[in-house]
């Protein structure tokens, strides 16, 4: 095909070259991106990860079972007993419809998926479609160039990667392509001023919308790009035409998500959208009036306009928040704002580490040459403002700020990272390998110019771009390795190296979770620490009475109160809230670091953060020298409370290491304080072989007269 | 329909209910009880006479009124070994259930013959006590019959009973009884007549696995690309005492001693030449197996995500594929022949109570003859549909209920397949593929827009 317009026309044959160096290119990062998400499926096997893809994969099996009206009008009474929760209502559905419609497409041709694996590799999937659409989005800022060279980055960018392995199966895992697809398709109706593009930007926010909370940013970060160009003075007629159809299509789309609503238009987050969209409105009618006014009418009227519209603004401002129309500003996103916020406030958002703020080598892990290329991607897009580029150094530099005050936001920043460092690299190379290249005799009296000002001009070129290359490639080594060695494994299986060098596998959680599956009562209430529900209800199918949906303080600490209280007190609660079995994570014998002993501290925290849990102080579980610990010297109401008891009872017998005594608990290096004694209200009902899970049944109240 | 034949036999059977030839007589009887694993398999010897003028050629064997569900396997045999035809009867005036066997040859007036019944009982050993806890022996107790239950009169009566304890608790004590290492012995006994019952009890230890298999679900695929996909979906019980207290892994893990009740881990035997074997449940892979190759078949040692005790249950999914041609044969023509076993080795002396063998086969076969080895429900055919099919797939379910190792056996089915369809499937992707890019071509050359741009490259 190539050969035969060879001879025809020149021009057209290079267009095709590009078109197909360009297509191949962009297939091979799309399959990479692909295959690199699957270290964890070939060391383990098609599982899905961690805790929030249990309850994300629970739901979707329910999508595509029940299908889609039960799924939205679904009361799960299998967690938070006795309050139940709607499904429905409280998520973003877009992660589960879209893989229920992959499922029921390939169905559809008789392709016999398991939802399972649809689920598995969903994110793998679209990180592929990822790529893409981080070319078209480059493209539009800059060139086809940079648009592949962030392609290429955006496949392999740890940053990234960390959300959407094979069996992450997370809301980031196709919000980020959403993300990515408003912006492309905002920038396109910012270029084009048509309503049509304007549309499709609501319909890609609409996905966004359905399918992660942190559209928030987005809907933050379009009118701040309205804004800046207003204030720059490019706001046009296509700006005009393309934010108002994305604004007012875009917010009554997202109001159909139920779990959306009405906040829109109520809460405080999204009130920059609604004033900008205001504002927008205003300019373009004082646009119109000073091309029908005169200069002196119009100033006499622009300023009375101001005046009046700024007192009003403020004071239905402020009635509405008064009144409480405007939803005060929730704890997360005051803790984007004050990293220090939540720590001294809400307990239970900073017991998860990942709204901890980021540190500086986790800049590095996730993103390597990237965070230095980003700032010559930035100069690079000063250099030659446009509508679209003010977008990008906007996007850069907002979520490099949130990616600092929220390690999950890394994910935010990552393919902005390399849409910069794409421009940078592309414009770089550009540069620089046309003087490389042989000097060419008909621009003669130009190249003798530029060699009397450049001394060795050619190797110099020559060695930046080898520098060039050589960071590309010590870039993808790094991207293969952080892949492969942190963020691919499922942490539902664990794995050790054993003394002879072979692999030794930790399946307890499973293992726990078949056990109550397999032996409980069908309607058996288990309790544990919240990070577990999720897992449980998934894998285990038993109710459960607080899950990772962190949504009722209260409940959460009550859960807290039981483990930090000591048994007789602890069962009075256990009874009030009908607990049949408790679930503790134990690492003592194997040295697993995060089991619930590490988490107690949060447990009494959180637990001693109501009312009813007042009673409950932190420092009455540190030792008389201020330190945590589980030996002889540390506190008696922690070696007394029930979560130590569950954690080691009959611990004491058991020797964990050579060299050391019974009772030696490996995660905190030291031999328990408290060894002989007796469960009273609590047997034990289950322990996994590596003693990871361990699970009591709560006994019936005594007989009268025993 | 089947449904309907069914009624249609059994009334026929009912009515032409047999009469018990007075003349026949068990001239001499030794049976063999062996109690050791969870089954009782009962081996008996009949020395069989006829004490009348005419020759016979069928006799009678009925099954003991305790044992009527329970049975799950029966069989008798000649002395060359050779099976002998059974027939289900029944008797006037009388309840029980019965066999008619059918002779080889008849036995003529005076002569006698040497027949073995071998009949499996399940769940004929009660754990006594019911519940035990984790430290404790499991003690179970068999209830059977000091006499040989049948509808003639029997001269002489031997029974031994083979324990897997060598110290029973109790046995009952109907002289003469010796008891020898682990093996009880009862009789002679003389001159029992016709239907004679009188209760054997023993209680002893028994710590064999009293696993159940509750359901099993065996799915075989056939793809005449060569290969045949095997998939066992196994629910299983513990049904030996039940756990009484809590379990403590402690304990557990210092006690290594080999005979405990609780299961850990058993072995399961596949085909030699299977492959891709894969053992799983609901949440993913277990770990723990050993595939173990042996010379004749593959030995897997499954060990369940937790031990089992008691009352406690599991399933698992196990699968795994052959080659088609170890399997599957051509006859004539396109008509072919599956010779694959309807249920397979789970674990030794296992008992499966329910089965469904569920075969499916490849897209567009006719004329289907199924012949199976014994006597199994056939459930409503379906269509199954994968791999882009557009036809459907034949599935043939099979059921059964109350199986034994002595199950294991194959099912025949012969059909007409022609080879053409193996083309089927490459040739709807061909075919779609080439409509799609008739699409793209005409789709990228023709001009589809209604309203012509000012600026058109062509102007």
């Amino acid at each position: 095909m190539l050969g035969l317009g060879k001879k025809s026309s020149v021009g057209n044959n290079t267009e095709k070259q590009e078109t197909l160096l360009t297509l191949s290119i962009l297939t091979l990062a799309a399959i990479l991106s692909f295959a690199t998400r699957l270290f964890s499926v070939l060391r383990f096997e098609s599982v899905i990860h961690e805790f929030d893809p249990y309850f994300n994969y629970r739901t979707t099996k329910f999508l595509a079972e029940e299908g889609f009206y039960s799924f939205h009008n679904w009361f799960d009474d299998r967690a938070w007993y006795p309050l139940g929760r709607i499904i429905g209502g409280t998520i973003y559905p877009g992660l589960m419809v879209t893989s229920a419609a992959l499922y029921h497409l390939c169905w559809l041709l008789n392709i016999t998926i398991d939802i399972r694996n649809v689920c598995v590799f969903l994110a793998p999937l679209f990180s592929s479609f990822t790529t893409i659409i981080t070319y078209l989005l480059t493209k539009e800022v800059k060139n086809a160039g940079a648009g592949l060279v962030a392609a290429a980055m955006v496949s392999i960018v740890p940053g990234y990667i960390s959300r959407s392995v094979a069996g992450s199966y997370d809301n980031e895992g196709i919000a980020i392509f959403c993300m990515l697809l408003t912006y492309y398709t905002w920038i396109k109706a910012v270029k084009t001023g048509t309503i049509l593009w304007g549309t499709l930007a609501a319909l890609a926010y609409f996905y966004m919308v359905s399918s992660w909370g942190g559209y928030v940013f987005l809907i933050n970060l379009i009118p701040l790009h309205v804004l800046t160009l207003m204030i720059t003075g490019r706001f046009s007629h296509r700006i005009y035409v393309a934010y108002s159809t994305l604004y007012c299509v875009g917010t009554i789309l997202s109001m159909q998500i139920s779990f959306v609503g009405f906040q829109p238009v109520q809460s405080s987050e999204h009130m920059l959208a609604l004033g900008v969209f205001g504002l927008c409105q205003i300019h373009a009618f004082v646009d119109y009036l000073r091309s029908k006014l005169t200069r002196n009418d119009f100033d006499v009227l622009f300023s009375f306009l101001v005046y009046t519209v700024g007192i009003l603004f403020v004071a239905v401002f402020g009635v509405l928040t008064l009144s409480g129309k405007i939803s005060p500003w929730t704890g997360r996103f005051y803790s984007l704002l004050d990293p220090s916020y939540a720590k001294n406030h809400i307990p239970i958002i900073a017991s998860v580490s990942e709204h901890q703020p980021t540190s500086w080598s986790s800049f590095y892990f996730d993103l390597q040459i990237l965070v230095f290329l980003f700032p010559a991607g930035l100069y690079f897009c000063f250099t030659q403002l446009t509508d679209a580029n003010i977008f990008m150094i906007l996007y850069g530099v907002t979520s490099i700020y949130f990616a600092g005050v929220m390690v999950r936001l890394m994910l935010v920043l990552a393919p902005v990272m390399c849409i910069l460092s794409g421009i940078a690299v592309s414009h770089l190379l550009t540069k620089f390998m046309k003087n490389t290249d042989s000097v060419k005799p008909t621009d003669h009296k130009k190249s003798k110019k530029l060699e009397s000002n450049y001394v060795m001009k050619n190797e110099i070129s020559l060695a930046f771009v080898g520098v060039i290359c050589l960071l590309l490639v010590s870039y993808t080594f790094h991207c293969t390795w952080v892949t492969s060695e942190a963020y691919s494994s499922p942490s539902i299986v664990l794995s050790a190296r054993s003394h002879d060098g072979g692999r030794i596998i930790f399946d307890d959680f499973r293992e726990a979770y078949y056990w109550l599956k397999m032996n409980t009562p069908e309607d058996a209430r288990i309790m544990s620490w919240w990070d577990y529900g999720y897992q449980i209800t998934a894998m285990a199918n038993r109710t459960i009475l607080v899950d990772n949906n962190t949504w009722n303080n209260t409940h959460i600490s009550r859960v807290g109160q039981a483990m930090a209280s000591s048994e007789e007190k602890a069962y009075e609660i256990m009874r009030e809230l009908d607990v049949d079995y408790v679930l503790v994570i134990f690492g003592g014998l194997t040295g697993y670091s995060s089991d619930d002993i590490n988490k107690f501290l949060w447990m009494v925290r959180i637990g001693g953060s109501t009312d009813r849990g007042a009673h409950i102080k932190e420092w009455d579980y540190y030792s008389t020298s201020g330190e945590f610990r589980v030996d002889k010297e540390g506190s008696q109401t922690l070696l007394n409370c029930l979560m130590y008891k569950m954690c080691y009872y009959r611990f004491g017998q058991v020797y964990t290491e050579g060299g050391k005594p019974p009772g030696y608990d490996r995660v905190r290096g030291a031999e328990i304080g408290n060894k002989d004694f007796e469960l009273d209200v609590l047997e034990e009902a289950y322990t996994t072989e590596h003693w990871l899970v361990r699970i009591y049944k709560v006994k019936d109240l005594p007989n009268r007269g025993v | 329909m089947y449904k309907f034949l069914f009624i249609l036999v059994s009334v026929w059977f009912v009515n032409c209910a047999e009469q018990v030839n007075q003349q026949l007589i068990n001239r001499n009887v030794e049976r063999t009880i062996d109690l050791t694993s969870q089954l009782v398999k009962i081996t008996t010897t009949i020395t069989l006479e006829n004490t009348g003028k005419e020759s016979v050629r069928t006799f009678l064997v009925v099954v003991e009124p305790d044992n009527v569900g329970n049975l799950s396997y029966i069989s008798v045999k000649d002395t060359l070994k050779e099976e002998l035809k059974l027939s289900a009867t029944k008797v006037e005036n009388r309840p029980n259930q019965m066999f008619s066997v059918q002779l080889k040859q008849p036995l003529a007036a005076g002569r006698s013959n040497v027949v073995t019944l071998e009949t499996v009982i399940t769940k004929g050993l009660v754990p006594y006590p019911s519940s035990i806890s984790q430290k404790e022996k499991q003690l179970v107790r068999y209830f059977g019959n000091h006499y040989f239950y049948s509808p003639y009169l029997t001269t002489k009566q031997t029974t031994s009973v083979t324990l897997s304890s060598r110290s029973p608790e109790n046995y009952t004590k109907l002289k003469p009884v010796a008891q020898s290492d682990s093996t009880l012995t009862y009789g002679p006994y003389n001159d029992i007549p016709a239907y004679s019952q009188d209760p054997m009890i023993v209680h002893y230890e028994n710590n064999s696995p009293f696993l159940t298999v509750t359901r099993l679900e065996r799915l075989i695929e056939i793809s005449h690309w060569g290969n045949i996909a095997v998939e066992e979906n196994i629910e299983i019980l513990h049904t030996g005492a039940k756990l009484k207290g809590s379990f403590s892994r402690y304990d557990y893990q210092r006690d290594s001693s080999s005979s405990h009740h609780s299961i850990k881990s058993y072995r399961t035997i596949l085909p030699a030449a299977a492959y891709n074997i894969y053992y799983r449940d609901s949440n993913g892979n277990i770990s723990t197996s050993q595939v173990r190759t042996r010379k004749d078949w593959i030995e897997l040692e499954l060990r369940p995500r937790f031990p089992l005790f008691g009352g406690w249950r599991s399933s698992y999914t196990l699968g795994y594929s052959v080659p088609s041609y170890q399997y599957l044969f051509r006859r004539t023509g396109a008509s072919y022949v599956l010779n694959m076993r309807l249920l397979d080795h789970v674990f030794d002396d296992m008992h499966v109570e329910e089965l469904e063998t569920k075969i499916v086969l490849p897209v567009g076969v006719r004329d289907v003859v199924i012949s199976p080895p014994y006597e199994m429900e056939r459930l409503t055919d379906q269509l199954s549909y994968k791999y882009l099919d557009n036809m459907g797939r034949a599935v043939i379910t099979l059921r059964k209920t109350n199986l034994v190792e002595q199950h294991i056996q194959d099912v025949e089915i012969v059909y007409n397949w022609s080879t053409l369809m193996l083309l089927h499937e490459p040739a709807l992707l061909a075919t779609a593929l080439y409509i799609l890019f008739i699409f793209v071509i005409i789709y990228v050359r023709l001009d589809f827009s209604i309203h012509k741009p000012d600026h058109s490259k062509k102007e």
